[in-house]
């Protein structure tokens, strides 16, 4: 049952995405806790949709450009983590870890799943224009519709197989080797604070790696202040 | 003719689906013509005339999804005028031309590599400091923002026309977008702060000093050019090998 409600949150957040509304709800740190809801854990979900929501700022369709797929790689990534915390009982962030590094090759793969879904919205296209050649304006227009089915049914069909064996491979690597807990968590940390650094490359503005830093020693510094006046 | 108003909301409406079947002929071609269908049903009563008016819309076009609700705004403001006789047929199709580049250049520069990220960043740094109140609030106020503007846009084509350039130009959109970008990066910043003192607080100073070194290391390094996906698993793989080494370090499993 989760993962039949994890395949329609991905087919919707895939759809969203590009071909209707656009209104960041696919985006990781909104898709994220929501997968994670579907499969049982939505704090798992926002626990990996936060650093891949960094990673993938500057993920943006300009143009005829087509960008990493940061939703399915955030539906995949998510679900596996919350399958791994809610089904297998492990760690959240190593949980987190394993689904991370399972779910960046979706980016990559969405991408073709962009140039396959393209390539069907071209015979689409033509399609619309023959049914208004024959009159049927109702019909041609129809085909705007049905550009929606391809993502959908992709992005529903791939997230679940991503999320399933990234929390199959998880329970399975610490379960033959338990003390990679901790090593895992390390490495969940490392990737997220890369990704904070990610996305401030993303955003290609002039005075934005200085912005970055100053705000981070800020950030650390009133921490730290706050904690000696606390002792 | 004039049109009424449920004509223009369903047309309105019909513009979030813009890039349902986005190609690489046509582009947005077969989207604006599904939006622009309920004013040119209400326009041209007679079907030749529809499907003419259908066939002339069915062309190239490419715009930012939001800012092309200020386009069709104004391809109907000119429909209106072709269907009293005002306006040769072309004139919509003109139109459309002379503005989706600029006002696409305008809603990339804005929405996606401005407001998008900054409301993204915010989500996140928010999501760290207080949980997921902060991305419903993230994502309301983006929409907010968006859809009001996507709303007015619409508006002032319809109403304004050629004119629509004005109100546009007056949103100052290219200021604000240089202030978004500084801002997402302060939140950046805050989140990367937040993520070193959690590495701090649950895996020590090992935690610490490996999250703040990967995001110096990982700035530095898509300075220079590295590929952010091998950057990310390579991430992954340090932490997990430093992990490992200090374990057996300290005489760990």
């Amino acid at each position: 049952m989760g993962l039949l409600l994890l395949a329609a949150v991905a087919g919707l957040a895939a759809v969203e995405r590009k071909g209707f509304f656009q209104a960041m709800l696919s985006r990781p740190a909104v898709l994220g806790p929501l997968a994670g809801m579907a499969v049982g854990d939505a704090s798992a979900g926002l626990l990996v949709g936060v650093p891949l929501e960094l990673l993938f700022l500057g993920a943006v369709n300009l143009g005829a450009a087509l960008p990493l797929h940061e939703a399915l790689c955030a539906a995949a990534a998510a679900g596996g983590a919350a399958l791994g915390t809610s089904r297998y009982g492990l760690p959240a962030p190593a949980a987190a870890a394993v689904a991370c590094a399972a779910g960046l090759p979706l980016a990559v793969a969405g991408r073709g799943v962009d140039a396959l879904v393209e390539r069907a919205n071209d015979r689409l296209a033509a399609r619309a224009a023959r049914r208004l050649e024959a009159g049927d304006p109702a019909a041609a227009m129809r085909c705007n519709l049905l550009g929606l089915a391809l993502p959908f049914a992709l992005g529903a069909a791939l997230a679940p197989l991503g999320a399933g064996a990234a929390a199959g491979a998880a329970a399975a690597l610490l379960r033959a080797a338990p003390g990679l807990a901790r090593p895992l968590a390390l490495a969940f940390a490392a990737f997220a604070a890369l990704a904070c650094a990610a996305g401030v490359r993303a955003l290609r503005a002039g005075g934005a790696p200085r912005t970055f830093y100053a705000a981070a020693l800020l950030a650390l510094g009133v921490a730290a202040a706050g904690g000696r006046m606390a002792q | 003719m004039s049109l009424a108003r449920p004509a223009l909301w369903r047309s309105f409406w019909r513009c979030f689906f813009l890039q349902a079947a986005w190609n690489r002929r046509g582009m947005q071609n077969l989207g604006f013509a599904y939006a622009i269908d309920p004013a040119l049903r209400a326009l041209y009563p007679d079907p030749e005339r529809r499907r003419a008016a259908l066939a002339r819309h069915l062309g190239f076009f490419n715009c930012h999804p939001y800012m092309a609700a200020a386009i069709l705004g104004g391809a109907i403001h000119h429909e209106e005028r072709v269907a009293r006789g005002q306006e040769p047929p072309g004139s919509a199709v003109a139109y459309k031309s002379a503005l989706q580049g600029p006002l696409a250049a305008v809603g990339d520069g804005f929405f996606w590599t401005a407001l998008r990220p900054f409301a993204g960043a915010l989500a996140a740094a928010g999501a760290l400091l207080l949980g997921w109140p902060a991305v419903l609030a993230a994502l309301l106020l983006y929409n907010g923002v968006a859809l009001s503007l996507r709303v007015r846009l619409f508006r002032q084509g319809y109403l304004r026309g050629d004119a629509v350039v004005e109100p546009i130009g007056s949103l100052d959109l290219p200021r604000l977008a240089g202030g978004l970008r500084l801002g997402a990066a302060a939140l950046c910043g805050l989140a990367a702060a937040l993520v070193v003192r959690r590495a701090g607080a649950s895996l020590g100073a090992e935690g610490w000093v490996l999250a703040a070194g990967a995001a110096v290391a990982g700035e530095r390094a898509l300075a220079r050019g590295a590929a952010l996906l091998p950057l990310a698993s390579a991430s992954l793989g340090a932490g997990l090998l430093l992990g490992v080494l200090s374990s057996r370090w300290q005489g760990g499993p």
